[in-house]
């Protein structure tokens, strides 16, 4: 329960860096996955489409008679859509694009938070270096596996809607290999959510056993 | 549930009123994903689109005395990002293959509340022609057993891609002795032009527009699979509900495209060639009288037979959820709308054209860029006509003959030819011709040279 007190007092202390961070994160995150598409394939984008996500939403919601279907749904609705289009054969074909969607925005948006979180404890803690080291690397592990699973690209190579295993295909990994990682995303997507919340309890923990333990040392003497 | 619907109910009325109250009272929205690159949706797509058939068939009456249709069509090129849209009730339609019409039916199944009703065909080839395994057209591949090895390509969850795993475990190739790669119909035929692929396996007309092009050759066609090929409607179960007017208008639109087609194939695959870019003699092999497609929106035994087998190898290599065929098929919209045309809806279902015996017989073609259509009995007329015409300087558009074999159209150009004695024989594939040419002492000799024979010139 301290620790938990611990974790909102450093929320409150440190909101300000907490939200712009998880903001910034969210957006960098968009923009390296679309310079990651042009520098993969050597080319610009040649079109954009804007989609009215708010009225989309709505519209689901409206017609979507449970509310357990809802969310999945919802989480395929994109924002924004920019890529490159092939007009080779009849009326174009997308080769390649960058899906904005809203939900993995927010998700994106929690995590860059979370990382924030960490980075507040983190300076104020006075670990060793080998400790620091090594709940740096958890945090960045957690990071990693989150911003990897919640990247929303297509590649015709891979697959008609955006996937996460795009990126490990645009870095080499054969298509199939990529395809039958797919259904792995949630467990990791957890995973990566639950090595960083580990480490923010981790580090609320030991503050809040630091100061216990300097209470008992006011106390004695 | 019901509190949930309530809570719900509430939440919505207090949000979306004003939205809500600002709509007509008597719009119907219908909303359509078709795909202008995929031939067998055409006549529950494109045509229907360009030619107004569904505004004219929509009821206007009872009911429907003050409904005012706002109808819209999305063009897509595959049928899994329709589903996607159907799911978000922003497409009411769907038109599709068969692959894709049983994901379309499993994923909604998976919802608790979501549901579509499959309720017509809109083309179909009894064998499974439409689906091709092309490669490049200076490829030394002839047949499949060559492909071991091999990189192969084909966009994975379309019916050319169950094709593929059905004809590689009918020819014993096991999966891990190709490569197999996902691509999408454009960057596929992009890589047979260009070389950097072995084989692509694709469907309708891609094989053909690869072909037409001079930069594939089809070493494989899916009839011989011997699994139908088959395209259809799906519609999401509340819109059906609602206005089981607007379905059975749909269907007879449907129909009504294919009477279009029927009357006069040249006239309409030039049209459809303006609509959707693709070329107009590549069409005329699948819409001409003995081409790959049947124009019958009823729902066979058989179809439901191929679709329940397509299930299986779906369920096999992606995992997806099971398919209840019988709350998902129905023939009731069907029915009522073959009625109201005065269409004998059983007559139409017991239906069933094989090439291999309603093609035999058939004349070959030669489609002349001024004359139009020509046809020719035999196929030393055929070649006479060819080479008069050739030797005019006319670039013809195209010509048609028909396989030895399967009774398949194909191009003139592509087809294996056997001379034997004065007749020739024609075939898709290169074994098949040398078999011939063995029996029959014949020997192959390309399209040119079979022409050159009958160029006054030689």
């Amino acid at each position: 329960m301290r620790t938990l007190g611990t974790i909102g007092d450093a929320i409150r202390l440190d909101w300000r860096r907490i939200l712009i961070t998880g903001g910034l994160f969210a957006l960098i995150f968009q923009v390296l996955m679309l310079v990651a598409l042009m520098v993969r394939f050597q080319a610009l984008p040649n079109y954009a489409v804007g989609y009215n996500w708010i009225g989309n939403v709505i519209h689901i919601i409206k017609s979507t008679p449970s509310w357990s279907d809802i969310p999945p749904i919802i989480n395929q609705e994109w924002l924004i859509e920019i890529g490159k289009m092939n007009y080779d054969y009849g009326t174009g074909i997308s080769e390649w694009s960058l899906n904005v969607v809203p939900v993995r925005m927010a998700v994106l948006f929690v995590l860059g938070a979370l990382v924030a979180l960490c980075g507040s404890f983190l300076r104020r803690d006075s670990c060793s270096v080998t400790t620091g080291t090594t709940l740096r690397a958890t945090t960045g592990i957690g990071t990693i596996l989150v911003a990897m699973t919640n990247a929303t690209m297509s590649w015709v190579v891979c697959c008609a809607a955006p996937s996460w295993v795009v990126g490990l295909a645009m870095l080499g990994l054969g298509v199939s290999t990529s395809l039958a990682l797919e259904t792995m995303g949630p467990a990791l997507n957890l995973a990566g959510f639950g090595l960083l919340l580990a480490t923010v309890f981790f580090l609320a923990w030991r503050k809040t056993r630091d100061v216990k333990s300097i209470d008992g040392v006011l106390r004695h003497a | 549930m019901l509190m949930k619907l309530n809570l719900k109910s509430a939440l919505l009325a207090a949000t979306l009123i004003p939205l809500g109250a600002m709509a007509h009272a008597e719009k119907i929205s219908i909303a359509v994903g078709h795909q202008s690159m995929c031939t067998d949706t055409y006549t529950a797509g494109i045509i229907i689109k360009e030619l107004g058939l569904l505004e004219k068939h929509l009821p206007t009456d009872g009911e429907y005395a003050d409904a005012e249709y706002d109808i819209s069509w999305a063009d897509y090129s595959s049928g899994g990002p329709i589903t996607n849209q159907m799911l978000a009730n922003k497409l009411n339609f769907g038109v599709m293959g068969d692959y894709p019409l049983i994901v379309n039916g499993a994923k909604f199944q998976e919802t608790d509340s979501l549901r579509t009703v499959y309720v017509a065909g809109t083309g179909y080839n009894l064998k499974g022609s439409g689906n091709g395994i092309v490669v490049p057209v200076d490829s030394d591949i002839y047949s499949i057993d060559q492909l071991k090895g091999k990189e192969v390509s084909t966009p994975v969850g379309s019916a050319a891609w169950g094709m593929l795993l059905k004809a590689m475990q009918d020819n014993n190739i096991p999966s891990d002795e190709y490569v197999l790669k996902n691509q999408s119909p454009a960057v596929g035929a992009a890589n047979i032009a260009a070389g950097k692929i072995d084989a692509h396996s694709d469907f309708c007309p891609w094989s053909e527009i690869m072909e037409f092009r001079g930069t594939g050759r089809k070493i494989y066609d899916g009839s011989e699979t011997g699994v139908p090929y088959l395209h259809g409607v799906v519609v999401r179960q509340d819109f059906a509900e609602e206005y089981p007017e607007v379905v059975q208008a749909f269907i007879k639109a449907v129909y009504e495209a294919g009477e279009w087609i029927r009357a006069d194939p040249m006239t309409a695959v030039t049209e459809m060639e303006s609509w959707t870019g693709v070329e107009k003699e590549v069409l005329y092999l699948y819409f001409s009288e003995g081409g790959h497609l049947t124009l019958e929106p009823s729902i066979k035994t058989e179809w439901i037979d191929a679709l329940k087998f397509n299930h299986g190898v779906l369920v096999a290599e992606k995992a997806i959820p099971p398919l209840d065929f019988d709350e998902w098929i129905t023939e009731d919209y069907l029915k009522v709308a073959y009625a109201e045309l005065g269409v004998d809806y059983e007559a139409d279902k017991a239906k069933m054209v094989d090439p291999a015996v309603a093609n035999k017989g058939l004349p070959s073609q030669i489609w002349h860029p001024r004359d139009g259509v020509s046809s020719y009995g035999t196929l030393p007329e055929f070649l006479k006509s060819v080479a008069d015409m050739q030797a005019t300087g006319t670039n013809l558009n195209s010509t048609y003959v028909y396989d030895v074999e399967t009774g398949l159209k194909l191009f003139g150009k592509t087809a294996f030819w056997v001379k034997a004695g004065d007749d020739y024989a024609t075939f898709l594939r290169k074994g098949e011709a040398e078999t011939f040419a063995a029996a029959n002492a014949g020997n192959l000799v390309t399209f040119a040279e079979a022409v050159a024979e009958f160029s006054t010139d030689s």
